[in-house]
């Protein structure tokens, strides 16, 4: 056991190829923690009575890596006993029940593992420049996140 | 000279992604944004729904004043749907 499995780890990644849980919790898994708490953004079949085709993603890449950062700080200073943390997001085409986002913490005990990736999903839904198109049968519609404050709820 | 980011539906509105466009280095955010409409007529619609991002940092539309250096990048932000 090298003396660098001591050090916190924040794994970001935005990529199109189809997302891994596997590949996400092993990222995290350490043998100083107990606990790896995990969060799987699927693709719902329907919105409001209109069949999902699929969804697609875009991202402003550079500011949405740096904001992703931004959250592993956060959870570090909130949750300190934190080890490593995975954020994976898809982008392009995600077809129905796959995942467009994965998250994985680990931590010595639940806790803190639990609320981390909560707090995680939460804060990224409020603050990362990344924007999801539904595509229906005959139709799309550009989405907007509850947690975003400068849209407008209206509809 | 700024380069100009536009996503989502303000990327179907202008009808492309990246520009440069010569602003003045001192300008409102709200100044700015009607500068780029100015370009991009269609864009007045969302214009109660977008913020922006200048170096990286979300903006209000409004009286905040830029100092802008050539080269900055500037993306239009319309309301997100990330996770």
């Amino acid at each position: 056991m090298d003396e660098s499995e001591d050090v916190p780890k924040d794994f970001i990644k935005l990529k199109s190829e189809k997302l891994s849980v596997d590949e996400v919790s092993e990222l995290v898994v350490s043998p100083y923690c107990g606990a790896v708490s995990l969060f799987i953004g699927t693709t719902r079949n329907n919105f409001e009575g209109k069949k999902v085709v699929h969804l697609e993603y875009e991202a402003y890449t550079s500011m949405a890596e740096t904001e992703i950062k931004k959250i592993c700080r956060d959870v570090r200073q909130k949750w300190p006993s934190v080890k490593h943390i995975a954020v994976h997001h898809r982008l392009g085409v995600v077809p129905i029940t796959e995942a467009s986002v994965i998250i994985a913490v680990s931590s010595p005990h639940r806790a803190e593992s639990l609320e981390a990736v909560m707090y995680c999903i939460n804060t990224l839904k409020a603050s990362v420049p990344i924007w999801k198109k539904e595509i229906y049968e005959d139709e799309y519609a550009w989405k907007e996140n509850k947690e975003c404050f400068w849209a407008k709820s209206e509809k | 000279q700024v380069s100009v980011l536009y996503f989502a539906r303000s990327a179907e509105l202008a009808g492309l992604r990246c520009e440069t466009l010569s602003v003045p280095r001192e300008i409102t955010s709200l100044q700015l944004w009607e500068e780029i409409v100015k370009a991009h007529p269609r864009l007045a619609v969302i214009r109660d729904q977008v913020i922006f991002a200048v170096r990286q940092e979300y903006v209000l539309l409004g009286d905040q004043l830029l100092v802008l250096q050539p080269g900055d990048e500037v993306a239009i932000i319309p309301p997100i749907s990330g996770g």
